[in-house]
C-alpha cells in the first residue's frame, strides 16, 4: 500500500533534477560537518601527540608550566631527592626548545622543536631511538624527524643516500645521523631529538641544572596516584607532580582554552549545517506551496494533517539518507587528501561518523518542521 | 419535500445559516437552509455564481462548520462535531472537485489506491483488485501506470471519479465536475458517475451549473442569494 513514507518517495524522486539537488546540499553539508569536525580533532590530538608519548608512569613539571610546548624550568635536584622513594623505579630528565633549524638548500631558518632526552632510556615513545643510543652520546649529533614538513628540505632523502647530512641549528654545526618517525603538530612543523649534553652545546643560554620535565617511572604494580600522593612532599612547591593522564588532560584543556579550535572549526560545521538547513527547507517548501491544491484535496478526502506531515517528514528523511552515504566517503577522501598536504592524521571516529549522522537528521528534521507549518495552512475548503 | 421520501436521509439540513467574518465584515452568505438528501437519491444545486451553493457543499462535507442551524451528514452532527468528527465524515465521502487535484508524482492506479490509506482493514491484494477493477470500469484499463500529466483532462477527471469511489462512500459530493471540460467528455463523466452511484445505490449531491446534465438528477435544488428558491 502507499504509506506516507512512499507517497514522500514518489514526491521527490518524480523530478530527478529536483532530488539531485537537493542530495547535494545534504551531501555538502555532510561532509563539511565530517570535514570541520575531523579537523578539529585531529588538530587537537596532534598537539597533545608529545603528551601522549610519554611512557614514564608520573611526570615532574614546574608549578608554572601551563602547557609543556612552552615550559617553564625547574631545578633538577628535586628530581633526585625523589630517588630515595622505594617505589620510583628509574628518573629521567628532558629538555625542550623552540630552535631554529638553517634549510642547508635554502639557507633559510625555520623553527624546530627540540628534545634533550636520555637516548638509552627516553620513557618517551620514540619509536627507534634506542638503536642510535651510542652515536647520539657523540658531540652535535641529532636525530631527524621523518614526518617533519617540507620547510627543512630533503632531509630524509638525504639522510638515505649519503647516511649524514651536516646542517645548522641555533648557529651551531651539527651532523644529523638518521632519521624517525615520530609525527608533527600544530605547535611543531619538525623535530630533533637529541642527548641532554647536545640539547645544552645549541642552548648556550640553559644551564643543565633546570630541566623542563621529568620523568619517572615507578615499580610495577603500583597505582601512579597513590605514589604521586605520597611523593609530593619530597619536591614542595618548587615542581609538580602529574600522573601521565593528567598531563594528557592539562595539554588538552590548554589547547581548547588558548587555540580558537573548538570555536573556528564548530563554526566551520556550524555553516554546513546550516548550508543543509536552508538547501532542505528551500526544497521541502516549495514542494509543499507548489502541492498545495494536492493537499488540501487530501485533507478534504480524510487524510488527517499527521498523515501530511509524515509526508513532509520521510521526504527529509529520506535525504538525509541520500546525502549522509555520498558525504560520508567524500570526506573519508578529504581526510586522505589533507593528511597527505599538512602531514597531519585526520582519521575517522564512529562516534564522530554517528554524531554527524545525527545531526544531519536533526537538520533535515528541523527543516522539515518549519516546512510543515505551511502544511497545516493548507484549508480542505479551498479547494472548491 | 421530504414527506415523499423514506426516513433517516442521508443529509438532513435545518435552518442552517453561514457567515464569513465576524461584527462589521460579517457577510452572511447562507441563509435558513433546510433540506434533506435521502439514499440514493440524485440531487443536483444550481443557481448563479455567489449564490451559496459552493458553501453549502463544503458545509455538507464538513470541510467548515455551521455557523446557525443543524446539519446531520451520515448520523452525524456536524454543527456540534469536533476536529475528528469531521475527518471521520470526510472519510465516507467522495468528493470530486472541479480540478481533479491528482498527485502529480504519481500514477492513476497509485492516486486511487492511496485512498485505502484510510481504511487499513481492506487487505493490501484487495486494495489493488478494486483499484485495477474501478479504473477499468471508468475506460482507464490501458492508463492505470499512466501519470496525471500523460492523461486528457476527461481521463483525469475519470480518474477523480474511481478515486471519490473507490472506497465504497456513503454519499458522493461533486463540485461542477465537468466545468473543466468539453461537453463530451463532461457528459461521459457524468453518466459514469451516475451508473455508478445506482448501482452502489450511493447518492448524490451536485453543484452545476451545466444545463446539458441537468436530466440525471432526481431533484433539482436551486439556489438564489444564499436561500434555497425552488426544488423541481
Amino acid at each position: 500500500m502507499y504509506s506516507s513514507f512512499f507517497v514522500a518517495w514518489y514526491q521527490l524522486s518524480h523530478n530527478k533534477v529536483k532530488l539531485a539537488v537537493a542530495s547535494a546540499g545534504v551531501v555538502v553539508a555532510v561532509m563539511l560537518m565530517l570535514v570541520q569536525l575531523g579537523i578539529r580533532q585531529g588538530a587537537l590530538d596532534n598537539s597533545v601527540a608529545v603528551a601522549r608519548r610519554v611512557t614514564a608512569d608520573l611526570v615532574v613539571v614546574s608549578p608554572r608550566t601551563k602547557t609543556i610546548f612552552a615550559s617553564a624550568q625547574f631545578p633538577r635536584r628535586l628530581l633526585y631527592r625523589l630517588g630515595s622513594s622505594e617505589d620510583v623505579e628509574e628518573i629521567g630528565e628532558m629538555y625542550m626548545g623552540q630552535g631554529r633549524f638553517r634549510n642547508p638548500w635554502n639557507k633559510l631558518e625555520f623553527p624546530v622543536s627540540m628534545y634533550g632526552i636520555n637516548p638509552h632510556s627516553p620513557m618517551m615513545n620514540l619509536p627507534g631511538i634506542e638503536r642510535f643510543g651510542k652515536q647520539l652520546e657523540l658531540t652535535d649529533r641529532v636525530l631527524f624527524d621523518g614526518l617533519s614538513r617540507t620547510n627543512y628540505g630533503p632531509v630524509v632523502e638525504q639522510l638515505k643516500e649519503h647516511g649524514t647530512l651536516d646542517v645548522e641549528v641555533n648557529l651551531r654545526k651539527v651532523r644529523l645521523i638518521d632519521s624517525i618517525e615520530v609525527g608533527i603538530s600544530i605547535n611543531a612543523d619538525g623535530n630533533l631529538f637529541m642527548s641532554p649534553a647536545n640539547f645544552l652545546r645549541m642552548f648556550p643560554d640553559r644551564k643543565s641544572g633546570s630541566v623542563d620535565l621529568g620523568l619517572i617511572r615507578l615499580r610495577k604494580g603500583v597505582n601512579p596516584e597513590v605514589v604521586r600522593d605520597q611523593l609530593r612532599h619530597y619536591v614542595g612547591q618548587e615542581a609538580k607532580l602529574m600522573t601521565r593522564d593528567q598531563l594528557v588532560d592539562s595539554e588538552i584543556l590548554f589547547i581548547r582554552e588558548n587555540a580558537p579550535l573548538d570555536f573556528i572549526f564548530g563554526m566551520g560545521a556550524a555553516v554546513g549545517f546550516f548550508i543543509g538547513f536552508v538547501v532542505v527547507y528551500q526544497i521541502l517548501y516549495t514542494e509543499v506551496t507548489n502541492h498545495m491544491p494536492q493537499y488540501a484535496t487530501l485533507k478534504a478526502m480524510g487524510f488527517n494533517d499527521f498523515y501530511l506531515l509524515r509526508m513532509v517528514v520521510s521526504q527529509a528523511m529520506i535525504l538525509s539518507l541520500l546525502g549522509y552515504f555520498p558525504g560520508f566517503l567524500m570526506a573519508l577522501g578529504l581526510y586522505r587528501v589533507a593528511t597527505n598536504a599538512i602531514q597531519m592524521q585526520f582519521s575517522m571516529t564512529a562516534a564522530r561518523a554517528v554524531a554527524v549522522f545525527v545531526l544531519t537528521l536533526v537538520m533535515c528534521g528541523l527543516s522539515a518542521m518549519i516546512a510543515i507549518r505551511k502544511v497545516r495552512t493548507a484549508d480542505p475548503a479551498d479547494v472548491f | 419535500m421530504t414527506d415523499t421520501l423514506p426516513a433517516s436521509p442521508v443529509i438532513s439540513s435545518r435552518h442552517v445559516n453561514f457567515w464569513f467574518g465576524e461584527g462589521d465584515l460579517k457577510k452572511q452568505v447562507l441563509f435558513d437552509i433546510t433540506m434533506d438528501v435521502a439514499a440514493g437519491e440524485i440531487v443536483l444545486l444550481t443557481g448563479p455564481s455567489g449564490s451559496g451553493k459552493t458553501t453549502l457543499l463544503t458545509l455538507i462535507g464538513a470541510l467548515r462548520k455551521v455557523r446557525d442551524g443543524e446539519l446531520e451528514v451520515l448520523s452525524r452532527h456536524l454543527h456540534s462535531a469536533t476536529m475528528d468528527d469531521f475527518v471521520q465524515v470526510r472519510r465516507e465521502i467522495g468528493f470530486i472537485f472541479q480540478q481533479h487535484n491528482l498527485l502529480p508524482f504519481m500514477t492513476a492506479r497509485q492516486n486511487v489506491e492511496l485512498m485505502f490509506q484510510l481504511h487499513p482493514e481492506v487487505s493490501r491484494s484487495e486494495a489493488s483488485r478494486l483499484t485495477a477493477e474501478l479504473l477499468t470500469s471508468v475506460g482507464l484499463g490501458d492508463r492505470l501506470d499512466y501519470h496525471p500529466a500523460r492523461l486528457s483532462g476527461g481521463q483525469k477527471q475519470r480518474v477523480a471519479v474511481a478515486r471519490a469511489l473507490v472506497t465504497g462512500p456513503s454519499l458522493i459530493l461533486a463540485d461542477e465536475p465537468t466545468a473543466a471540460l468539453d461537453s463530451h467528455s463532461g457528459r461521459d463523466v457524468v453518466t459514469l458517475l451516475q451508473e455508478l452511484a445506482r448501482n452502489r445505490s450511493c447518492p448524490i449531491l451536485m453543484v452545476t451549473h451545466d444545463p446539458r446534465i441537468l436530466d440525471i438528477a432526481d431533484r433539482i435544488i436551486n439556489m438564489e442569494d444564499g436561500r434555497i428558491h425552488a426544488v423541481e
